[in-house]
């Protein structure tokens, strides 16, 4: 067909012009705000992080901080738990509470018409919460249930024992929805008091996208944030150091046991950040062309899915992989995994897997700009990054400007075999691998 | 209470006025070839989604090769002649490209988000796996072990899903809806070259496709584009589908899977209901009001009544399911607090139904919900993929571009009355199956 022809021509040339830009807004010393209007879409999507992530529970309060975020529309002010739920619903806003190590994420979309209302009762919740009894015994008794829930699930068992054994005795290390023991230790007075105290305006990162004005914006936001403390939370401890390397197994009967494997990032003020990140995209990022994919998946048809994560927590960069197989593949599929790492780390990329990289990473950019929702979500994740305005529209050129050597110069900083955590959840066949080498990527 | 009262004044408005505001321009047209084209143009970003709806699903998988439509979607991704060994989804990702594919019953759909310039390229790629693809690659036979890992992820190793698949077995008597989409295991390991290149003879033509492209486009543009490239791939004859017997039931099956795996015990109901695609006026409306109502969120009558109010379960809902050729699908469910057995669960929610069987739903209660449901048809607007799907799921079962726009209209036409109906006859316990899961024998 004669179509074809026109298909092996690769377009290299860069991405068209890129269209975002958000304004940053001034609502008080405290906060930061950035803003993107467009009335398209008669609707508004609001995207806060407050400085109240797990990393705040105390020792033997596991879960804490996701407990007050689960209890965000559990009451407030003149509302009953039933009432609140139901004027958010009957206004047809939708909101969503997600605590994660270092923040609580809170967002909810609203149709531009009743953008005043949702925000009265968003403040309402951020500035008068309840924490009645009933509720509390609800939502400690759903979450009790779902640690049971993930108990039968090997990639949540595998994660988490990995957290453990990477952070060791910091916050970092237990799971951001706790434990039963910590669960149950919480109090409606703990719960309160957490909220008092990290539910704060300092250090809280707001973002706005949609149909909606400066001055209505400005004016709204100014009233739910205002009246919260201007208090920062104290800073949680430092992460000194991370686990040993070392194989651990956690023994599950399940036909399809999942390992995660990982080790030391970079910070995201780290210089070599960017440099790292792309890094790890050519060897294990999301998409179907990495190394990784390549030869787990493609090659040899070993599993549905591997990837590695490049990522970082405020005070904490890592690496996590992930591949899930049947049982008598893992050995197997864990050396594939070695080797392309090992060798990835000895030699770094090609020019040519750069160059894809580079072209991906810059062309697709703009996808995640391409809704409200999305747009205040990324511009969120930025500002939780502690990234400057000028990011959303530098972003692409500073990945442009990466060279060869830059990111060999990451992958080999980073991915030291020696250092590498491997968690098995599963039964294995036959006796489990020795210790894993490394990963690679940067 | 006054609030959640002064709120509603404004949500009579709104439910008046949100059909006019949700509906999208959208242009259609058919290619020489009988493609059909769906063109929504929006400008927000510079780029565009392009899906391709193919009617074909796993309800026309042959006797004895369930799995197959699911098999077939992956190789999709294999190769042509021109772009041999997985190029597509390099080739892609090379121009900043996101790509996938999802098979359901009833169809499988291919999807690329891509920049604006690029959605020619895009289309010549569709176009070339449309026609052209190579399966005499050995890669086939390792796609098979993907998708038998595949298999394990989703089903194999998760009890709820494994007993949600016998359920479902149980549900149709003759019709292959009862059949898993992933296929049998036993059924997988049979798929092979033969099957997939008949299958691919049979059914991926232009003239059982459809195109839906959301993003910065105009139609005129997508209509030359896409008949210098889709538009050229010749119709071929499709093999007609199967049109199989439905017999009524006449009892209801009751199923109780015990899995120690199961760390958590777990009701669940399937009822056979009408469709979509093929419900008299109205009716299938009235399904879906019904299930906001019943079990839409945390304000619906299941989870007020089974988990707020009488402390009986941790979690409760309702889902319909309509869009389908043949049955559509009602569901419920409830999650017992620990100590609570699932027949007094079971007992609850039938007392609810029973509730909405015999009592027309309040006014002011079906009003909200209407609003929720009507203002999610402006948040879809923001979202180029949640857009595409809506149009390309309800064009692939034969519906209609107006039966889309007009559904916030007919939604708000449904009366307490035919809410009533839909619980007293739809929900007919002969069309059931109840569904026991638990860890130990109850």
């Amino acid at each position: 067909m004669r179509i074809l022809a026109a298909i092996v021509v690769f377009l290299f040339c860069a991405a068209p012009a890129f269209a975002s830009a958000p304004k940053a807004l001034d609502i008080g010393p405290g906060e930061q705000v950035w803003f993107e209007e467009d009335h398209t879409v008669p609707m508004v999507a609001v995207t806060v992080a407050l400085p109240a992530g797990s990393v705040y529970d105390p020792a033997n309060k596991a879960g804490l901080a996701a407990f007050a975020a689960y209890m965000f529309n559990e009451g407030a002010g003149e509302y009953s738990s039933v009432a609140y739920q139901a004027a958010v619903a009957n206004l047809g806003m939708q909101l969503s509470m997600s605590p994660d190590r270092d923040y609580l994420v809170l967002s909810f979309t609203t149709l531009s018409s009743h953008a005043k209302e949702a925000f009265r009762l968003f403040a309402l919740a951020l500035q008068k919460p309840h924490f009645d009894a009933d509720a509390v015994a609800r939502v400690r008794a759903q979450m009790l249930q779902s640690l049971q829930q993930d108990a039968q699930e090997p990639a949540t068992i595998a994660l988490n024992r990995f957290y453990q054994a990477f952070f060791g005795d910091h916050p970092y290390a237990h799971p951001v929805n706790g434990d039963a023991a910590g669960l149950n230790a919480i109090s409606a007075a703990d719960l309160k008091a957490f909220a008092a105290t990290h539910w704060v305006r300092n250090g809280a990162k707001l973002t706005v996208s949609g149909d909606i004005d400066t001055a209505m914006l400005t004016a709204l936001l100014k009233s739910t944030f205002d009246p919260l403390p201007a208090t920062a939370p104290p800073p949680p401890p430092p992460v000194t150091h991370t686990g040993p390397p070392g194989l651990i197994v956690v023994a599950m009967d399940v036909p399809q046991p999942t390992a995660i494997f990982g080790l030391p990032g970079m910070l995201r003020s780290d210089k070599d950040y960017l440099a790292g990140y792309v890094a790890n995209h050519i060897v294990g990022g999301g998409d179907f062309s990495s190394r990784l994919t390549h030869e787990v998946r493609e090659k040899r048809g070993l599993t549905y899915g591997v990837s590695q994560v490049f990522g970082d927590f405020r005070l904490a960069g890592y690496v996590i992989g992930q591949v899930a197989t049947r049982r008598d593949s893992m050995s197997r599929s864990l050396e594939v995994i070695r080797n392309v790492l090992a060798e990835y780390a000895a030699h770094g990329p090609t020019e040519a897997e750069l160059r894809d990289a580079k072209t991906y990473l810059t062309g697709s950019y703009p996808l995640a700009f391409s809704s409200n929702v999305g747009v205040a979500a990324q511009l969120n994740a930025f500002q939780r990054a502690g990234l400057d305005i000028d990011y959303v529209t530098s972003r692409n050129s500073r990945i442009n400007a990466l060279t060869l050597a830059d990111v060999r110069r990451a992958a080999a900083r980073i991915f030291d075999p020696k250092r590498e955590i491997v968690v098995v959840a599963g039964t294995l066949p036959s006796p489990a691998p020795q210790k894993s080498r490394k990963p690679t990527k940067a | 209470m006054p609030p959640a009262r002064a709120a509603l004044a404004g949500l009579v408005a709104l439910a008046v006025l949100a059909p006019a505001r949700a509906a999208e321009p959208v242009s259609q047209f058919t290619l020489a070839n009988g493609m059909q084209v769906v063109v929504i143009p929006d400008h927000r970003a510079p780029v565009v989604t392009q899906m391709i709806w193919y009617k074909v699903g796993a309800m026309d998988d042959p006797p004895g090769h369930s799995g197959l439509a699911h098999f077939f979607e992956h190789m999709m991704f294999r190769g042509t002649r021109a772009e041999p060994d997985g190029a597509f989804s390099r080739i892609l990702a090379r121009n900043g490209g996101e790509d996938n594919a999802f098979t359901t019953e009833d169809y499988t759909a291919f999807y690329e988000q891509i920049a604006r310039d690029r959605l020619k390229l895009a289309m010549q790629l569709e176009a070339d796996r449309m026609a052209h693809l190579d399966l005499s690659d050995p890669g086939v036979r390792t796609e098979r072990d993907v998708v038998l890992e595949e298999r394990r992820m989703r089903i194999d190793n998760n009890p709820q899903a494994l007993a949600n698949e016998q359920a479902a077995a149980a549900l149709y008597l003759s019709h292959p809806y009862g059949r898993p989409v992933i296929g049998w295991p036993e059924e997988v390991h049979r798929l092979d070259r033969a099957e997939a290149q008949a299958f691919y003879d049979h059914h991926y033509a232009p003239n059982n496709a459809i195109l839906v492209v959301v993003g910065d486009v105009t139609p005129g543009e997508v209509k030359a584009d896409a008949a210098a490239s889709l538009g050229e791939v010749p119709a071929r004859s499709l093999e007609p589908r199967v049109v199989y017997a439905e017999p009524a039931r006449l009892g209801e099956t009751r199923l109780a899977i015990v899995r120690p795996d199961a760390r958590v015990a777990n009701f669940s109901r399937f009822y056979r209901v009408q469709s979509y695609a093929r419900a008299r006026p109205g009716e299938a409306e009235a399904l879906d009001v019904l299930a906001a109502l019943l079990g839409g969120d945390s304000n619906a009558r299941l989870y007020r009544k089974l988990v707020v109010e009488q402390n009986l379960a941790t979690d409760a809902g309702a889902a319909y399911d309509g869009d389908a050729r043949d049955s559509g699908e009602f569901s419920v469910y409830a999650v017992p607090r620990p100590g609570v057995s699932l027949q007094a669960v079971e007992r609850a929610v039938d007392a609810v139904i029973a509730e909405f069987a015999a009592t027309p739903v309040s006014a002011e209660d079906l009003a909200h919900v209407k609003t929720q449901m009507i203002a999610t048809t402006v948040y879809r607007r923001d979202n180029q993929l949640s857009l595409a799907t809506a149009y390309g799921q309800a064009l692939v079962i034969g519906r209609s571009v107006a039966d889309v726009q007009d559904w916030p209209r007919r939604i708000e036409a449904v009366t307490a009355q035919a809410v009533r109906a839909a619980a007293a006859n739809a929900l007919d316990r002969k069309e059931a199956v109840t569904l026991y899961l638990s860890p130990s024998p109850t």
